[in-house]
């Protein structure tokens, strides 16, 4: 027998089977925890019902079914397995309590792995993708920021529309007595991510601000991190969609009055942002914020969203000074409105002339090294690319590493055979850590198409070691301004195969460049931090 | 606490530089940075400068070659934003503002903003010749309105247009719209820039903010006093004004533009081997169609 920890959760737990089996088939912690998801929401929805939960599980690479309309059909396809059941009695209060029961089939996927998009292109268009990328991702690449230039100049020129409060909000009825304060997150899943790595700190600071946590996501996913420790004494909802039509409001109808709900934190979840007109409509009392990390100028993403959504805002959280000016500069949102509080260790540890002087030509080889997800977004690519590039330099000797994993991970070994750079450019895999790949670097470089204000580069500068990054998002806080570099992708790698010649040929340029780059890390350094921003906010929310 | 870097870009006059830092640093509203780039001097100006480096109260960006106007200014502006300015202060070489000029041009600023509703995109100075009077080239371009808030009692105009002598220019407009045109070199590129930024909202030109403009004579241009020394110049105003007619309002306009030039250089008997210069460089317009640079965020 296993013992399973029930959750806090708007529901009297009747009965489970399956939940404490010892085999091969048996509901591990993960599982557990989605089931018990899925019990929350239905619990939100219908108050007062009995549920009858039928858990199946789904084969590998199929997303959980929680909460959407299939789990209302009490036939699941064949390829299906029935695993175990959950008779819960929800406890949200109800004008009129329904003892009816209710039955469900809750499918919790097959499997913790994480689904790329990209394995998931289908047809011959997706084929076509793939197979571009594969054979020509140098060329694919191009075309890529070629479509990146055309967004920028459309979101140049554009103004987003924005969305209104109601005009005359509703009374506000005096319901908070009794109920446990609690605060309402929306999150994107609960996935490994840095924006989720935020979220999670935030959870954990309202716990210690005592106040219940009810986290929705509304993303498909295995959510792999829902069983971390955070998310004890946490209602967790881990919406699958599409939701019943009317389900929304009664969700949220069911938290409101099972919680007194303090205040809503906006993550990265686009159903939360469409639900705050009508959030503001019925509680115009409550306050509501957001975080915001990284602009996406090919859909516009959470921050374009947020934008839209501004009016329904009392305040915007966001993580580098390029969103803070994107937002008030190129919006107009109110200065008083947007608060920047970075999120990453800024630490730029002993950086001194000697440690600077210590870490050039630490080994006899001048090393470039990547640490980063193999990954769409970082180009590891392009990596490969430049190191290219510099072999071919005449009279410069040099290693490369690449440090990380993910679905590109195919692609760099076929590209690194194809480019003839088996024996010199080592892979690493995430296994190893990455401060002692640091340690023998003389030189990092981010080629990445998109960021927010990397974390990759914080450790690096804490170490001594000089970054060469693309010029995307806010790297520019703290890359130096000579190393960088052009998004697109040949002058990307024309711009730091000199970058990386000179840093390797002059200390007194590699100096220069790494005093600008600790001055950066330290003026951020100066910055309020996220965590006091988010720990004042949930004890202002927590007192009475 | 809203800040301002001053921005003074500089190419060979170290005679009158000297004099244009002092009148800065003795403002009583002190800017917060002193950013003098030095388009490439190749007379005293680094040693007119190097005291003021020594001291802390000067930064000075050295640009490798003479990008002109329009790129000093682009490449000030774009370091003022770096270092987290709320507004820039622009000027030239030979712009000596009076000591309140700043405290004014931000009260103003402020002021407008009030009384207006809407934040203005700019706020520039009047500008005097040496001998008190205006400065023929450097009078702003008023809007339809232009007496809106004068009319409540602000000592303000609403402009659509400024010449870069004393501009107060804010963070938002340079997120919003960019920096001045670097292609642009010279000439038109301050025309270009504030009617860009006033697309969002007036400039206001601030009657209390003063400054004076040592030109060594006082008289407005025009396309008739094209000559063999000044024609270098013309020829990027021409190419700058009808690229700028031609890309940003029409082919009407452009054609307009062509007519009043022919008709300005006719009524001045500019030499028909001039002329025909000049319209080349009109006729390099029409290929000519640079985009703005945006500053980056650091802090």
């Amino acid at each position: 027998m296993v013992a399973f920890r029930i959750p806090a959760g708007p529901f009297e737990l009747q009965d489970a089977a399956g939940f404490d089996e010892e085999g091969p088939d048996s509901l591990d912690d993960r599982e557990r925890r989605l089931a018990f998801g899925a019990a929350n929401y239905f619990s939100f929805v219908y108050p007062g019902h009995s549920l009858r939960l039928t858990i199946v599980r789904g084969p590998r690479g199929t997303y959980p079914s929680l909460t959407d309309d299939r789990c209302r059909h009490i036939g699941w396809f064949p390829d299906r397995v029935p695993v175990a059941s959950l008779r819960v009695r929800s406890l949200v209060p109800s004008t009129a309590p329904d003892p009816r029961m209710t039955d469900l089939v809750i499918d919790i996927g097959g499997g913790d792995e994480n689904i790329d998009t990209y394995d998931q292109l289908r047809g011959i268009v997706g084929k076509a993708r793939r197979a571009t990328r594969f054979f020509a991702p140098i060329q694919y690449d191009v075309a890529r920021q070629i479509r990146t230039d055309v967004a920028e100049r459309r979101s140049a020129t554009r103004s987003l529309p924005r969305r209104r409060p109601a005009a005359v909000p509703r009374r506000v009825d005096g319901e908070g007595s009794g109920k446990p304060p609690a605060v309402l997150f929306g999150l994107h899943w609960l996935e490994l991510g840095g924006a989720e790595r935020w979220a999670l700190d935030c959870i954990q600071l309202a716990k210690e601000a005592g106040l219940v946590p009810i986290v929705i996501t509304d993303r498909d996913s295995a959510h792999p991190w829902i069983t971390r420790p955070e998310f004890d004494d946490t209602v967790v909802v881990p919406m699958t969609h599409p939701i019943v039509m009317g389900h929304d409001a009664a969700l949220l109808d069911g938290v409101f009055a099972t919680y007194d709900i303090r205040g809503v934190h906006v993550h990265h979840n686009t159903w939360m942002y469409d639900r705050l007109p009508w959030i503001k409509s019925v509680r115009p009392d409550l306050p509501v914020v957001d975080s915001l990390h990284i602009l996406e100028w090919r859909t516009g993403g959470f921050v374009d969203h947020s934008v839209c959504m501004s009016d329904m805002i009392n305040e915007h959280h966001v993580i580098s000074p390029r969103l803070r000016d994107y937002l008030i500069g190129k919006h107009g949102i109110p200065a008083a409105k947007v608060k920047l509080a970075t999120l990453a260790n800024l630490t730029t540890g002993n950086l001194t002339e000697e440690a600077a002087k210590a870490g050039h030509g630490r080994t006899d080889t001048f090393t470039v090294t990547y640490v980063g997800r193999f990954h769409q977004q970082k180009r590891p690519y392009l990596f490969l690319k430049l190191a290219a590039e510099l072999k071919k330099a005449p009279g410069f000797g040099v290693r490369f590493i690449m440090h990380g994993d993910g679905p590109l991970a195919r692609e760099v070994r076929s590209l690194r055979a194809r480019l003839g750079l088996a024996g010199d450019v080592e892979l690493r895999g995430p296994d190893q850590p990455v401060s002692a790949t640091l340690a023998e670097t003389d030189v990092l470089v981010i080629t990445s198409e998109n960021e927010g204000l990397s974390l990759t580069s914080f450790e690096a500068t804490a170490v001594g070691v000089p970054v060469v990054s693309a010029d995307v998002g806010s790297q520019g806080s703290i890359v130096a301004g000579d190393l960088l570099c052009p998004r697109h992708t040949y002058p990307f790698v024309r711009a730091a195969s000199r970058a990386i010649q000179t840093l390797a040929s002059s200390p007194d340029q590699r100096k220069h460049w790494l005093e600008e780059q600790a001055g950066k890390a330290d003026a951020l350094k100066r910055l309020p931090t996220g965590v006091d921003w988010a720990r004042d906010l949930y004890r202002k929310w927590s007192r009475p | 606490m809203t800040t301002v870097a001053a921005v003074i870009v500089t190419y060979n006059r170290a005679n009158k530089l000297s004099a244009v830092i002092k009148h800065v640093l003795s403002q009583t509203r002190q800017p917060d940075w002193v950013i003098v780039v030095d388009n490439a001097s190749t007379d005293s100006t680094p040693a007119v400068l190097a005291p003021h480096v020594e001291e802390g109260s000067v930064t000075v960006l050295r640009l490798p070659e003479n990008t002109g106007g329009a790129g000093g200014f682009a490449s000030g502006m774009a370091r003022a934003y770096e270092l987290g300015a709320d507004f820039v202060w622009i000027m030239d070489d030979d712009c000596y503002p009076d000591a309140d000029a700043l405290a004014e041009l931000v009260r103003g600023y402020d002021a407008a903003h009030q009384g207006l509703g809407v934040a203005p995109s700019f706020a520039c100075s009047v500008v005097k010749w040496t001998d008190g009077g205006i400065c023929e080239m450097n009078n702003p371009g008023t809007t339809w309105d232009w007496a809106r808030l004068l009319v409540r009692g602000q000592q303000a105009v609403l402009v659509a247009h400024c010449s870069f002598v004393s501009v107060l220019v804010p963070r938002w407009a340079m997120t919003r719209f960019g920096l001045p045109l670097k292609p642009y070199f010279i000439w038109f590129d301050d025309m270009e820039y504030t009617l860009r930024i006033s697309r969002a909202a007036p400039g206001v030109q601030i009657l209390t903010s003063t400054v004076v403009h040592d030109l060594a004579t006082n008289h407005g241009v025009n396309f008739g006093q094209i000559d063999d020394a000044n024609l270098w110049k013309y020829e990027y105003g021409i190419r700058n004004e009808g690229s700028y007619q031609l890309h940003h309002r029409g082919t009407v306009e452009f054609l307009a533009f062509a007519r009043h030039l022919q008709r300005m250089m006719a009524e001045g008997k500019v030499p028909l081997r001039l002329r025909l210069r000049a319209v080349q460089a009109l006729l390099r317009a029409i290929r000519f169609d640079p985009r703005p640079e945006f500053p980056r965020s650091v802090l």
